[in-house]
């Protein structure tokens, strides 16, 4: 090992002396303080402290709501409880879309069943979502109708 | 002089470690990069298919899906190449699916652990066996996913779980003593309708800091210190980079499901008790039936060993196995022992029962 080698794996550390010292300390600290959070004191002080911000905060929280929902208002907007609304409709709709996906799913799957069973000759039943190579990345997501189109198209 | 200069200088090293430093903190490592496919969506979840590493020949025949906690993103099964629990399996046969639980919006608030365990759960689970073709599966749940998983296994005992692994998992809340989160959350202290009416969900940074206060000075102190300890030690850097990039990324908890965490768990007990309702239904956990395999992590502060271990006098599974690791809530899974410690285990005890 020449001298470079070994300057990058040992570096010199101003703190190295005093290490030994920081992680004596740190330990002595970690263990009073669990002791110190663990406390029933503590859960009250911050019962009481959350409690206080909590009740301070909501005059203005409210305030700053109305004014704001009067805004939108004014500038014909959506206000937030109108769009999260708007956004448990979506959710609705896609549980009614996943309801039908299981119907045809089922229905797929019987009649490969019965094709199965007769004599004529059955395409090969693909996986529900085997989407295009192309599609798969590193941490990369497939839209699920091109999985199951291309997934349905092959059952045809 | 002429060694001096041959030496590097003690300025450029510390800017070196400072410039590290700072990368490491200011930036986002790249995590969760285990090739998959999104195979089904609703609303916020997402489940995705693990692009298989062996042929098909080789491959064990009952899926593997996995369910993280509601709180944290689920990226940490597979956090880095080279060091990940969805890469270790998939590379040993599994055909694994994860079910992402996405971050809930304000229009989510009324989300329940009913929601999780019997809309969501089931149609991501209808959707894997049509994917899969295999009407079995087995089931590993980590942390809030145990809970999920466990009412799923005692409400759908007939829906083809076979195998239910079950990670540090908080079950048992019969402890009071021993759990420090119940102490913060009892009705005498804290205002739970209050927060939840001011935040609707609950927010993700006071989660955060609810569990880093577990252990202060450690969390506040000691991880620095421990970056800069291992500041000239490029791999330990990356390693300590992903981890503070999964740590560092908040997601809220449904509104719904906290009340539920916080009033029907931790306040009550009634899961263990038999007295919880989902859906107006009772879970009986002796209405599980599938192979159990339960990690406790021995050094576990988020969940005690004590929250874990009496599932296992509940359920009706023949089969049954506690496993003890040494080890935190996270490191039993994530840490730099996880891939000798615990991830041989959980494959072996799910080889064995994978077909």
């Amino acid at each position: 090992m020449n001298g470079e080698q070994s300057e990058r794996t040992m570096p010199s550390d101003p703190f190295a002396p005093f290490r030994g010292m920081r992680d004596a300390y740190l330990d002595a600290m970690a263990k009073a303080m669990v002791d110190a959070v663990n406390s029933e004191g503590y859960a009250q002080a911050s019962g009481v402290m959350l409690d206080a911000c909590l009740t301070a905060s909501a005059p203005f929280r409210e305030a700053l709501e109305r004014s704001m929902v009067h805004a939108l208002e004014q500038l014909s907007l959506p206000s937030r409880q109108e769009v999260a609304s708007l956004a448990a409709r979506f959710t609705n709709l896609e549980l009614r879309l996943d309801d039908m996906d299981a119907k045809l799913d089922a229905f797929f799957a019987s009649q490969q069943r019965s094709a199965a069973a007769g004599p004529a000759e059955t395409p090969q039943r693909a996986p529900a979502a085997a989407a295009p190579a192309s599609d798969v990345q590193a941490g990369a997501t497939t839209p699920p109708s091109r999985g199951k189109a291309a997934a349905r198209g092959k059952k045809r | 002089m002429a060694e001096a200069t041959a030496r590097s200088d003690p300025p450029s090293l510390l800017e070196q470690r400072l410039q590290t430093l700072s990368r490491v903190l200011t930036t986002k490592a790249r995590i969760a990069q285990t090739p998959k496919q999104l195979v089904w969506a609703l609303n916020k979840a997402k489940l995705f298919r693990y692009v298989p590493a062996v042929p098909e020949q080789r491959r064990h025949r009952v899926p593997l899906l996995l369910i993280f906690a509601i709180m944290n993103r689920p990226s940490i099964l597979d956090l880095r190449p080279g060091h990940s629990f969805v890469e270790h399996m998939i590379q040993r046969g599994y055909d694994v699916y994860l079910l992402d639980w996405g971050v809930p919006g304000i229009e989510d608030q009324g989300l329940k652990f009913d929601d999780y365990a019997l809309e969501y759960l089931p149609r991501a689970i209808r959707k894997l066996k049509a994917t899969s073709g295999v009407e079995e599966f087995s089931l590993l749940g980590w942390c809030i996913g145990a809970i999920l998983t466990t009412i799923y296994a005692a409400m759908r005992p007939d829906d083809g779980v076979r195998n239910l692994l079950l990670l540090t998992a908080p079950l048992d809340f019969s402890n009071r003593q021993g759990l420090t989160f119940a102490r913060w959350t009892d009705s005498k202290y804290f205002p739970l309708e209050k927060a939840l009416a001011a935040f609707g969900n609950m927010p993700g940074e006071m989660i955060d800091y609810g569990a880093k206060m577990l252990k202060p000075v450690d969390n506040f102190i000691g991880n620095y210190a421990k970056l800069w300890d291992i500041i000239d030690d490029p791999r330990a850097v990356e390693a300590w980079h992903a981890m503070n990039t999964w740590v560092t990324d908040f997601i809220p908890m449904a509104g719904g499901a906290y009340r539920q965490l916080i009033d029907d768990l931790y306040r009550n007990n009634r899961l263990m008790k038999g007295q919880f309702m989902i859906r107006g239904e009772r879970v009986d956990l002796s209405r599980i039936r599938a192979n159990l395999f339960t990690v406790i992590a021995e050094g576990d502060h988020i969940t005690p060993p004590c929250q874990s271990a009496s599932i296992m006098d509940k359920v009706s599974s023949k089969d049954k196995e506690l496993f003890r690791v040494p080890g935190g809530h996270i490191g039993i899974m994530a840490g730099s022992a996880a891939h000798r410690l615990t991830w041989p285990h959980i494959e072996k005890w799910l080889g064995a029962r994978s077909g």
